[in-house]
């Protein structure tokens, strides 16, 4: 699903140049659960970026699909994101003047679906997502593992093909993290692909196979457990 | 999709409720500025607009040729008007107005109202002015001399609402028949109308008529269509020139050109006319003041932008969020424009309910009938509509293009925006902030000068004594004939301290006329403001004698061999001294019909200290008083100012006894001064209501970049405090910053100010001198209203809790 090839990522400012990735390569199967782990400031969070394609890399190759994806336009990239991607941020990212119910909808209004589809995908991901009771809060009204199920509601309302999970439980007590693993795990098995990075060893060990990167470059790719497509 | 737009700027609006406040109330202040200024300067663009054949009438005036400063002056000589009509074929009609300031006492039956602006017109006036009737028609509205036309106001406060055609009407005793009533739509006509009466009324010697140096009439010419009038005024001038000024006395010469004025003008061209008593408006105010509102609602439209980029740094995280789901930069373009175009009609509803509440204020200010009715006028409605579209999406335009273009990764990662776009138009936002509290320190500098110079009008030593002065014209023959019987027993009212009848008193109307000097053989004569008093005036306005003595009643030859000057007339007429003026023979040809060739010889018995019998515009003129009971028409008693109401009351009833049949009006003289400064008592009003939206207005500019410049340093003052900064430091730091765009304000406003106030005192003969103390409390003012706005985004951002900001990071 994912294949890339020597990419690479340099920030610029007056005086200094820095790799953010140099030359990383790998592959993401169909239905496949990959965690990036390494230390602050590796470049995982560059790389999500990229594969979110909310950041253009600067040399290399992207290929989403069949597709050629790495100097696309962003009406294009805009595009495939709304249409094929689901995030998951750290600090949730939900729009504080929109409720629960009206958060998930978005995505959906943004495809151009119909109002009542719309309500009823919404209905449903809720229910999923065991958080129907809240749907019409705001979510400073919500504990923090609520706001992250409300945020994993609105990454899969659209049904993409791929969620990106940028330290999904890093603001999260364990028990609140553990279900938002659980859950992220319960789509895969549904047959999600999931890229998640995650300085934590306790979650990348949901993942199929880890990605450990060190200083912009891939170091080790292990697979933990054996997965069929 | 609109509808989640909706659903979120609604939200935000709510959620950050003082902030919108401000916002929507600070650009509504501004609308309903424009929007009263608006409705004035379109009132004002209106007049005469709908006469007929407007555009083919022309009003004929004359420029002084002679003098430094040319002096133009509304009246003209008789002559005119039948000059044009006679020899020029282009002219389709004239017309004229005897210029006159009378109070006439109509009386119907018991009904007696006295009224004032009635024209005196040759019987043409309807051809000229198509106005429409109600009763009667314009065809022989004014054949006989006795005709009348009444306008429906004053028909109905006589006849009520039956037809009054054909019924009697007394003018001054004098009996009319109502021909004709005008509708009431004479309120944007440059005459001031109540009743019409033909010029055969009052009676005027032929002789008179045929004159080129009487002054006296306001005339008008209808040309035909296709006529140019710029040719008409070059054959008129080139007639004067070849065939009048050959016939005139060397005395008698013409000294000044006659200008064609097309009617559309008049009201509005007019303001430094002589002797003009038609409806004035000011074409330099109507231009400032459109520059104004355009100003101020660019202003308010810039704030508006300023305050909505500010805050849209705390939606970053939304369009953050928006676009990595999937947002087009466009579609969030459109979310962010039609915020802004809801804000916007959101201020323009309060700024209309605002105009409809402000208008009655406007209305009696300006003494307008300027109606603000948005149902009855979809013209008004449609500007309304337009103008929340126009400003709502260029108001909206720069916010949300900074907002759409945020790259989520970026935006996304921390809670404060501090690069990009923001600072690169740093310079405009400081730009923007000098230019309006530029305009705050050169409004309070121009209000507190103009106060000055108001305070100094209305409490200036005029030379004479105005307190406690009853004024008021006599009426009837019994009166007049009787004037020195009725003097006598208002001095016997207790408490008047003594009575003085003529013509010429301070703030009423005095005449101006020659004074002839004969020196070396020559007769020289000297143009002189003619005072016609009695032996009482000078004691009654309390006029200080410098040379000389007062008029006495037991010199015979006072009455007619006598006159006393002022000390500018000492000068003018060349008399060195007021000693030396004393015993200089003086002429003067009496105003007398019976006998026009009559000459007054006396000489001058003493010299007064100057004093301002005219407004302080004026510069003080030569004087001569002189005793002329001919034009005995007015009469000043002065009075004690304790029991001045059985004082008042004693008057009336001598009043009574003399002349029954008319009701007294009567005011005080010093009114008559506080009349005269009413136009710049309505600009000190003006300029404070301006000075007070501008120094808001300029505010709420700053408090939106303070507000930026808290969000965009939140960082920096967290770490500040970490290292051990107190809230005193921070608050200094932060408006350290604002000061100095404040103080770089009052350095461009200051000359600025100078000049325009400078120039406007040049219209006062006596002013203040420019008082400097105004610049400094303008600069304190503006710096400490700054201060305080800005202190209080400063307070709060200084007392936040550092850990948080940096932890957002």
């Amino acid at each position: 699903m994912i294949k890339i090839e020597n990419l690479e990522k340099i920030y610029r400012t007056d005086e200094v140049q820095t790799k953010a990735l140099n030359n990383v390569s790998l592959a993401v199967n169909e239905g496949e659960f990959v965690a990036i782990m390494g230390p602050s400031g590796c470049g995982k969070s560059t790389l999500l970026n990229i594969i979110g394609l909310l950041d253009e890399p600067d040399g290399g190759s992207f290929r989403f699909g069949s597709t050629e994806v790495a100097h696309v336009s962003e009406r294009q990239r805009s595009k495939l994101r709304k249409e094929h991607i689901g995030f998951v941020f750290q600090s949730f990212n939900l729009i504080d003047e929109l409720t629960v119910a009206e958060n998930v909808e978005l995505p959906l209004i943004y495809l151009g679906m119909g109002a009542a589809e719309r309500k009823q995908r919404v209905e449903q991901v809720l229910e999923k997502m065991k958080i129907m009771h809240r749907r019409n809060h705001f979510p400073q009204q919500l504990s923090g593992g609520q706001q992250q199920r409300v945020a994993v509601a609105r990454a899969v309302v659209n049904s993409p093909k791929l969620i990106l999970a940028d330290e999904p439980t890093g603001n999260l007590d364990s028990r609140n993290g553990n279900e938002v693993m659980e859950l992220l795990t319960e789509l895969n098995e549904a047959g999600t692909t999931i890229v998640m990075v995650t300085h934590s060893e306790h979650d990348a060990r949901y993942a199929h196979r880890v990605i450990r990167l060190l200083d912009g470059e891939v170091v080790l790719e292990n697979v933990q457990q054996p997965f069929t497509v | 999709m609109f509808k989640n737009y909706l659903l979120v700027a609604y939200r935000n609006l709510v959620r950050h409720k003082s902030f919108s406040l401000i916002n929507i109330s600070g650009l509504a202040l501004g609308i309903t500025a424009c929007l009263l200024i608006g409705l004035f300067v379109h009132d004002e663009l209106q007049f005469d607009k709908n006469v007929p054949d407007g555009e083919r009438i022309y009003r004929v005036y004359t420029q002084q040729t002679k003098t430094d400063a040319p002096e133009t002056f509304a009246p003209v000589a008789p002559m005119f008007a039948t000059t044009l009509k006679q020899e020029f074929p282009e002219v389709e009609q004239t017309m004229r107005i005897l210029m006159q300031n009378s109070v006439n006492l109509l009386e119907v039956g018991d009904k007696k109202i006295y009224v004032g602006d009635d024209l005196m017109v040759d019987s043409t006036f309807f051809d000229v002015f198509q106005l429409p009737f109600k009763y009667g028609s314009a065809a022989k509205a004014l054949n006989a001399p006795t005709s009348i036309v009444l306008t429906e106001e004053v028909a109905r406060n006589f006849f009520g609402d039956e037809n009054p055609i054909g019924k009697e009407i007394k003018v001054d005793k004098s009996t009319f028949n109502v021909t004709g009533v005008l509708e009431n739509s004479l309120d944007k006509f440059h005459l001031k109308v109540n009743f019409i009466v033909p010029l055969a009324a009052a009676e005027l010697p032929a002789e008179r008529m045929k004159k080129w140096g009487w002054q006296q009439f306001f005339t008008y010419v209808k040309l035909r269509p296709g006529a140019d009038a710029k040719q008409t005024q070059a054959k008129l001038r080139a007639y004067l020139n070849d065939k009048v000024q050959p016939t005139l006395p060397p005395d008698e010469k013409l000294t000044s050109v006659p200008v064609l004025q097309p009617l559309h003008q008049i009201h509005l061209y007019s303001s430094n006319f002589k002797y003009d008593s038609s409806v004035k408006g000011n074409i330099t105010y109507v231009k400032a003041l459109s520059l104004i509102a355009v100003f101020i609602l660019l202003i308010a439209g810039f704030n508006f932008v300023n305050l909505a980029t500010a805050k849209s740094m705390q939606r970053a995280k939304e369009v953050g969020v928006r676009k990595t789901i999937g947002a087009s930069q466009q579609q969030l373009m459109l979310q962010f424009l039609s915020e802004t175009v809801l804000l916007t009609l959101a201020s323009v509803v309060l700024a209309a309910v605002f105009t409809s509440l402000l208008l009655p204020a406007l209305n009696a200010f300006t003494g307008k009938t300027m109606e603000f009715d948005l149902l009855a006028n979809p013209a008004l409605l449609g500007v309304l509509v337009l103008l929340t579209v126009v400003v709502g999406l260029v108001a909206g335009f720069y916010p949300a293009l900074v907002l759409s273009s945020f790259k989520p990764v970026k935006v996304l990662k921390s809670a404060v925006v501090t690069d990009g776009i923001f600072g690169r138009v740093q310079w405009l936002r400081h730009g923007l902030i000098v230019v309006q509290f530029a305009l705050s320190v050169f409004l309070i500098i121009c209000a507190l000068v103009v106060f000055g110079q108001v305070s100094y009008l209305h409490n200036k030593e005029l030379g004479f004594n105005r307190e406690q002065i009853m004024f008021f014209p006599m009426r009837g023959q019994n009166m007049n004939q009787q004037h020195e019987a009725f003097k006598n027993e208002l001095k016997q009212v207790p408490g008047v301290v003594s009575a003085s009848i003529g013509y010429g008193f301070p703030g009423d109307q005095v005449a101006g006329d020659g004074i002839i000097v004969p020196a070396n053989g020559e007769r020289k004569d000297h143009p002189v403001t003619q005072l016609m008093v009695d032996y009482d005036y000078i004691k009654t306005l309390g006029l200080q004698l410098v040379a000389g003595r007062d008029f006495s009643k037991e010199l015979t030859t006072d009455k007619d061999h006598a006159f006393i000057i002022n000390e500018t007339a000492v000068k003018e007429l060349g008399f060195g001294t007021p000693q030396q003026a004393l015993g200089k023979t003086v002429e003067w040809e009496v105003w007398n019909d019976r006998n026009p060739d009559s000459l007054k010889v006396g000489k001058v018995i003493g010299v007064v200290k100057d004093f301002h019998y005219k407004s302080l515009y004026d510069k003080l003129e030569p004087a001569v008083l002189q005793i002329f009971p001919d034009a005995y028409w007015k009469v000043a008693v002065k009075m004690r100012a304790d029991n001045l109401g059985s004082s008042v009351d004693g008057v009336k009833q001598v009043w009574a006894k003399f002349s029954p049949e008319s009701p007294i009006e009567y005011k005080f003289l010093d009114d008559n001064f506080e009349e005269m400064y009413r136009a710049e008592d309505k600009l000190n009003t003006l300029l404070w209501v301006f000075t007070g939206i501008a120094i808001f207005v300029g505010c709420l500019g700053l408090f939106g970049l303070a507000t930026y410049a808290a969000e965009r340093r939140k960082k920096e003052i967290g770490i500040r405090k970490v290292l051990g900064a107190d809230v005193s430091t921070i608050v200094g730091l932060l408006s350290k910053e604002f000061l100095k765009l404040v103080l770089v304000a009052a350095i461009i406003a200051f000359p600025v100010a100078w000049y325009v106030m400078h120039e406007w005192l040049q219209d006062f003969a006596y002013r203040i001198d420019m008082p400097l103390w105004a610049f400094v409390v303008a600069a304190v003012a503006a710096g400490t209203v700054a201060f305080l706005t800005v202190s209080y985004q400063a307070v709060r951002a200084a007392t936040a809790n550092p850990i948080k900001n940096l932890r957002a990071e």
